[in-house]
């Protein structure tokens, strides 16, 4: 293959010397190379694949016949099945997170009855399809070696019993350390992060207290390897010791101002019904695929938008809030919103090495159609944004944008002003019209009855 | 083997409170890969112990469950 083609081979993949992705005509394929030939004839032949594509616990795959960039190498070529949008776990709740830990654990003991084991068990491995986990890297498979501990066991602490624990015992927002810790928490920064309470339960103790003791310990004591073995009921054991901690681990959720947003907007119930009409005729009138609800809350626009088949991603900054809209998602079976967390003001950007192994929000899109109701004030009082960055950002995230502009007389902009001097004198329609116009055409207005609030339908230039 | 676990537990527990190393940062260089693998082999005894008197446990749950079960239905069909 061409070198111009080689250029577009993906960023997220290229620790695996086992294969990688790649995108050819924007079709996303993944290459095995002859490395892995045993150990993936072994994941197709054992029957493990069939079972665990077929229960939606892997993302399925094609195997095609096409060029290869390093035919030297290469044993097959596969197509997976697409993920609407790929999230990273410092943007997902902390249910999310236990999801994906869950299924990874169940991965771990399916491929075990297969004479299998999980070598690779990154949280990044894990996205979100029809609303649930689904592993995607189908090279993470191995050959189980009787007697062998499990390799992924330190990766599997690292990438979810850690931050789960963090965010049950310490606070919510501590999944965030993933986009410091790209390999998950350290277990010794863990330990300290962790009340001494955590010290109490036996599953925390074992895997997370006393396994960053032996980290420390034998980093600096060489210990022969080679005699040490671990039964398959002891591997059983410590997989089920994880899955119990796991399950125990629950969020104390302290109840947000945002879960209690809707009933204390300053919407007459005449207004919001309006509210809720205009936007739908905004979306039917955009025929869009993929939404982006900015500063979704709840998700009580994410649901009226993901009518008609569409998906929709309902960005959030409040982490109670992600988890109730996930909750009520599961619940319902509203398989098509995925729930993210999300700080608009400072949305995630690509990290990792070379800043390219995760992709910056605004690489992720841009999304079809983008929802910014009641949004803007947020971002233009309480965060001392300018319109035209504004503008300009979303301009950058989506085609079209539904955006709500809330005048300075709202009452709820008037609340943001309570404690603070009055210094957005260009927070005003005409400003607010003249900036967004740099980057956008006005399709459609809308002023809302019994309210200052005025809906608007625009394109990107 | 519950006494062996007991024991294993305790040592466990001495080692904990004893470590004056425990949550010290260990900062770069160092690679955890090679403790938590010694650490594994170290714990699986134990954990694989536990493994078996859970699913004991739940044996004997089931049997007086399925006990229960057969005795209401058997009175149930005797009214």
């Amino acid at each position: 293959m061409s070198d111009s083609i080689a250029a577009q081979k993906l960023s997220a993949s290229f620790k695996d010397p086992d294969g990688f992705l790649f995108k050819s005509n924007n079709i996303l394929y993944r290459q095995i190379n002859t490395s892995y030939k045993d150990n993936y004839d072994c994941l197709i032949s054992s029957g493990l694949y069939e079972n665990l594509a077929q229960n939606n616990l892997l993302i399925s795959h094609d195997e095609e016949q096409i060029p290869s960039f390093n035919p030297e190498i290469l044993y097959k070529i596969i197509r997976p099945e697409i993920i609407n949008f790929i999230s990273y776990p410092y943007e997902w709740c902390f249910s999310q997170l236990k999801d994906a830990a869950l299924l990874t654990l169940k991965i771990q003991k399916e491929s075990l009855g297969k004479g299998m084991s999980l070598k690779d068990c990154s949280a990044f491995n894990v996205q979100f399809k029809n609303g649930k986990p689904i592993f995607i890297d189908s090279l993470s498979f191995e050959k189980y070696k009787k007697g062998q501990p499990w390799v992924a066991y330190r990766q599997f602490c690292q990438h979810f019993l850690a931050p789960l624990a963090l965010m049950s015992y310490t606070d919510v927002r501590l999944n965030s350390l993933f986009k410091q810790f790209i390999d998950g928490v350290p277990l010794d920064l863990a330990a300290k992060l962790l009340p001494f309470k955590a010290r109490f339960n036996f599953s925390l103790l074992t895997h997370i207290y006393l396994h960053a003791d032996a980290q420390k310990h034998f980093s600096i004591k060489s210990k022969k390897q080679s005699n040490s073995q671990v039964s398959d009921f002891s591997l059983l054991g410590i997989i089920d010791s994880l899955e119990s901690s796991i399950k125990s681990l629950k969020l104390k959720t302290n109840r947000s101002h945002w879960t209690d947003y809707y009933s204390e907007t300053n919407y007459s119930p005449e207004a919001f019904k309006q509210k809720k009409k205009v936007v739908t005729r905004y979306l039917e009138k955009s025929n869009s695929k993929m939404i982006w609800d900015l500063g979704a809350n709840t998700g009580v626009f994410s649901e009226i938008a993901s009518q008609d088949k569409r998906e929709v991603v309902s960005f959030e900054v409040d982490p109670i809030v992600v988890e109730k809209n996930y909750n009520d998602c599961k619940k319902d079976k509203k398989e098509n919103i995925l729930p993210l967390l999300m700080d608009l003001t400072n949305p995630s950007s690509a990290i990792g090495f070379q800043s390219n192994e995760r992709l910056s929000l605004i690489e992720r899109g841009p999304a079809d159609t983008a929802l910014a109701l009641a949004l803007i004030h947020h971002l233009a009082i309480s965060n001392n944004l300018p319109f035209d960055r504004i503008a300009q950002f979303l301009s950058e995230i989506c085609d079209t944008l539904i955006i709500e502009f809330i005048p300075k007389t709202d009452s709820q902009v008037q609340r943001l002003l309570q404690s603070r001097k009055d210094i957005f004198i260009n927070y005003n329609q005409n400003t607010f019209e003249k900036e967004f116009k740099k980057f956008f055409t006005v399709g459609n207005t809308q002023q809302i009855s019994e309210s200052q609030r005025i809906l608007y339908l625009m394109h990107k230039k | 083997m519950l006494k062996y676990l007991m024991f294993q537990l305790i040592i466990l527990i001495i080692i904990l409170l004893l470590s004056d190393g425990l949550a010290k940062p260990a900062y770069a260089y160092l690679d955890p890969g090679t403790g938590s693998y010694i650490f594994q082999v170290l714990i699986a005894f134990m954990l694989g112990g536990i493994f078996a008197i859970k699913l004991f446990w739940r044996q004997i749950l089931l049997f007086f469950k399925n006990l229960f079960s057969k005795t209401q239905k058997k009175s149930e069909h005797e009214s």
